[in-house]
């Protein structure tokens, strides 16, 4: 309990530092909410007269105040630009970002374990070589070429799915996902490769085929098992990398997502906004590193305690 | 093991599209052209609009043009002039003073929700316009009392008389002889007095947008689409649009894809590479593009405060200096016309016989010797908004080597748009490129907001300093003389681009659309916007 209590302590203090550093950087860069979102006829009275309104011509900490109190009573603020309430946008992006973070995620993994288990289980031959140089192209090649690519041939060349993912229903991730996901293949797919290797010429693996068991069962419950640690690192790294956002990928397919909400807000210098989405995406990179230490724990009962 | 591999490829792709279970298609900009419905039109934008409020914002107009209507419209003829004609005002007449303007409604208009439009709706619009805080209050402040409402010494608009139902008076604090355009613009759609009245935050609900148009807005999902349809109580003839579908698709290549795949019916070439403009669209669909003049033009401004800019002389090696026949040739293919002045072409009041200084290397260099310059010592920087259109980036490209040529060294420093509006609105900015579309057909419109006084000036970072002509052209728009009026502003515009070399005028461009099959045609806004209305496009 008082571990739960520590790392919810230290989640608290995370945001509120990252909430502060959004709130100075904001400050500092060039550029004036205001002024962009009045735009191009707005005179100078007109906009000290909207600077008051907003409260924007108070001092920082009273500015930064008011904030941090309504981020902890759930009020994320208005955003400048879109004049909806934050949370509200942000509820309904998120929904897109997670259905191609999960799709892109669960394409990448599958793929580049079971690439990997290959590789290493055949080690030096014509499969590992073949899979670990798609797997370098892989996290060579940049999403929007991947993304660009896919979308010519198989969406406008071979009309298999839809140019823009927009209204097109479950059909239109699958592209999207294999774009986003396959940089995150061609890592998972090396690293899963060069751990089990290394554990495959453990003495113990040699110990089990000894005593009689088959080759597959050897693999999955004694050497995967102890290679995937840091290959789950990596997991949960990409998928709170792939929910905080795909701006590329949600451009291209024109997806809705947290991505286009976040660029949305930095050009347009909607502060709320903007402090909106990075602060969900913290949480997330923060609750995705949580996780993945409770994983470690089922899977590693020595790390178990420490957790 | 190949066994455990399809099984786990299937896997992943059963989980994948589990994971993906996102509402179905809504039949908006992704069904090939053969399975669209009758009526439909399908349209995408780079970027979603913000508001739907007229009093919030200076471009987000696709929805108040096609959902409220104006007291008057521009409307273009067969032969590409345009004309005002009388929308929801029936007639109007003008004191011989030329301060009060009398108007009679069209009888019988009726807003989406069925209440009559009256008189009190529009008096309520200008009023509105005035004490929302917002951005478009120009046009009202000419009424007489309008500073009084807005600062809040007043309750009500003194020059706005409502005389009955469907007449009204608006009395002027000076003449404008251009008033009547002024209120074809979109900042001047008229909306319902008693929606308004119920309304908290107006601007982003469907449900409260509620006009006279041809169109209601039915559904906004923000940044992805909204969808219009046609209002069956407008009191205009039925428009062959019956629905019409904007999807928000912010990736230009990815709208190529869906023009040329059917899903789309009109495409905008306005952010596209212009070398796929030349290559595809002007080859393979030549016969399906449309041109429409953007009334409004390309310029280079230029800093009076500047160092070096602050020299006539070097203004005036710079407007040398510049080839325009080459831009207009190498960036737009001839999709555009050199303008020399500061009123555009199509706009009432422009000056065919204005001449730009002849295109010279050597009479730029020589006007820099002879002020004292050595070569490479005039230097500025160019101010680039990053989200300019590509054509217009090329034009950044073009004019530093031809100004380099000339011995005038320029950086071009891109910004993100925020800090460009910035930087431009301080006054502190160098120089820089922007293209300017007009709002409505008077001169006024370009003359009086970039020259009307030194706080326009130096919102546009020109900072103007003579006084005396910043006066006369904020005078010329209550000359009620038409002939006399045209030649004043002629007269400013003559000394403020040619004595004073204040900026340099480049080019109007053509803006191009690409009609998909569905489409038999469609005729563009008067002033070559993106957004235009619906009612204007005919479908086969």
């Amino acid at each position: 309990m008082s571990n739960i209590i520590r790392r919810i302590g230290q989640t608290v203090v995370i945001l509120l530092g990252v909430a502060l550093l959004i709130f100075i950087m904001l400050r500092i860069i060039p550029g004036n909410a205001i002024v962009t979102m009045m735009g191009e006829h707005a005179n100078a009275e007109a906009i000290e007269r909207m600077t008051a309104e907003l409260g924007l011509d108070q001092p920082f900490y009273v500015q930064f105040w008011r904030y941090i109190t309504g981020v902890f009573s759930g009020d994320l603020g208005t955003s400048y630009s879109l004049n909806r309430p934050v949370g509200e946008l942000i509820a309904t992006s998120f929904p897109n970002t997670a259905r191609l973070a999960i799709a892109a995620a669960l394409f990448a993994w599958v793929l580049g374990i079971v690439c990997g288990i290959i590789a290493a289980v055949r080690k030096n031959g014509i499969l590992d070589h073949l899979f670990m140089g798609v797997s370098l192209l892989g996290v060579s090649v940049p999403v929007f070429m991947v993304a660009m690519v896919l979308q010519y041939l198989l969406a406008y060349k071979l009309d298999l799915f839809p140019i823009s993912s927009g209204n097109a229903g479950a059909i239109g991730y699958v592209l999207p996902a294999i774009a986003l996901g396959w940089n995150s293949a061609g890592s998972i797919a090396r690293l899963t490769r060069s751990t089990l290797a290394e554990v495959l010429q453990e003495d113990y693996i040699d110990t089990a085929r000894a005593k009689g068991l088959r080759r597959l069962p050897v693999i999955t419950r004694h050497a995967l098992r102890n290679a995937v640690l840091p290959v789950i690192t990596m997991m949960a790294v990409q998928l709170s990398s792939l929910l905080s956002g795909a701006v590329i990928c949600e451009t291209v397919f024109s997806i809705n997502g947290i991505g286009r909400l976040a660029v949305q807000a930095i050009e347009g210098r909607d502060i709320p906004l903007l402090q909106g989405t990075i602060l969900f995406s913290t949480a997330l990179v923060i609750l995705g590193n949580l996780v993945a230490d409770c994983l470690y724990s089922l899977l590693d009962p020595r790390i178990r305690k420490e957790v | 093991m190949k066994k455990l591999m399809a099984l786990l490829l299937a896997l992943m792709m059963t989980l994948s599209l589990v994971a993906c279970g996102g509402g179905e298609s809504e039949g908006s900009a992704d069904a090939p052209a053969s399975n669209v419905e009758a009526g439909l039109l399908r349209v995408a934008a780079l970027y979603d609009i913000t508001t739907m409020d007229v009093a919030q914002t200076t471009d987000n107009y696709m929805v108040p043009m096609n959902i409220f209507d104006r007291l008057f419209e521009v409307e273009v003829q067969k032969d590409g002039s345009t004309e005002i004609v009388g929308s929801l005002c029936e007639s109007y007449s003008v004191s011989d003073d030329g301060l009060t303007y009398t108007f009679k409604l069209r009888d019988g208009v009726v807003f989406s929700n069925g209440s009559g439009l009256e008189a009190s709706d529009v008096q309520y619009t200008f009023e509105r316009l005035l004490t929302a805080g917002g951005v478009n209050d120009d046009i009202p402040l000419e009424v007489l009392g309008a500073e009084e409402l807005k600062s809040g010494a007043a309750d009500t608009l003194a020059g706005f008389k409502v005389t009955s139902d469907v007449d009204f008076s608006i009395t002027l604090a000076a003449p404008n002889a251009g008033f009547i355009a002024e209120l074809t613009g979109p900042a001047m759609s008229i909306v319902d007095r008693e929606t308004m009245a119920e309304v908290q935050n107006f601007g982003i609900a469907c449900e409260d947008t509620i006009g006279t148009g041809p169109y209601k807005i039915t559904e906004w999902v923000v940044n992805d689409h909204y969808t219009l349809e046609y209002n069956d109580k407008y009191w205009g003839e039925a428009p062959s649009v019956k629905k019409m579908v904007v999807s928000i698709i912010p990736d230009a290549s990815t709208q190529n894809l869906m023009y040329q795949n059917g899903e789309l019916d009109i495409l905008d070439l306005e952010y596209l590479d212009s070398a796929i403009v030349e290559s595809t669209y002007k080859t393979a669909y030549a016969d399906r593009i449309i041109s429409g003049s953007r009334v409004g033009l390309t310029y280079l401004a230029m800093n009076a405060n500047h160092e070096y800019l602050s020299d006539v002389k070097v203004r005036k090696a710079v407007q040398m200096a510049v080839d325009v026949d080459t831009i207009v040739a190498s960036v737009y293919a001839g999709d555009a016309i050199v303008e020399n002045g500061i009123i555009p072409t199509g706009v009432w009041g422009h000056n065919d016989q204005l001449q730009r200084p002849a295109y010279s290397v050597e009479n730029a260099k020589k006007l820099l010797a002879d002020a004292g310059y050595a070569e490479g010592e005039v230097k500025f920087e160019l101010a680039m908004d990053s989200s300019s259109s590509s054509n217009t980036q090329l034009v950044y490209q073009l004019i530093q080597q031809q100004l380099k040529d000339a011995g005038i060294l320029v950086e071009i420093k891109p910004y993100d748009e925020s800090s460009w509006l910035d930087l431009r609105k301080s006054g502190e900015m160098d120089a820089f490129i922007a293209n300017w579309t007009m709002d409505y057909n008077d001169p006024a419109n370009i003359m009086y907001t970039f020259y009307g006084s030194a706080e326009k000036t130096k919102l546009r970072s020109l900072n103007y300093a003579d006084e005396e002509i910043m006066a006369r052209v904020a005078a010329a728009s209550g000359i009620t003389d038409d002939a006399e009026r045209m030649a004043e502003y002629q007269a400013l515009e003559k000394k403020i681009v040619e004595e004073d070399a204040a900026w340099v005028p480049l080019l109007g461009n053509m803006h191009l659309f690409a009609l998909g099959e569905r489409v038999e045609s469609f005729v563009p806004y008067w002033a070559g916007y993106s957004n235009f209305y619906a009612k204007d496009v005919q479908l086969g």
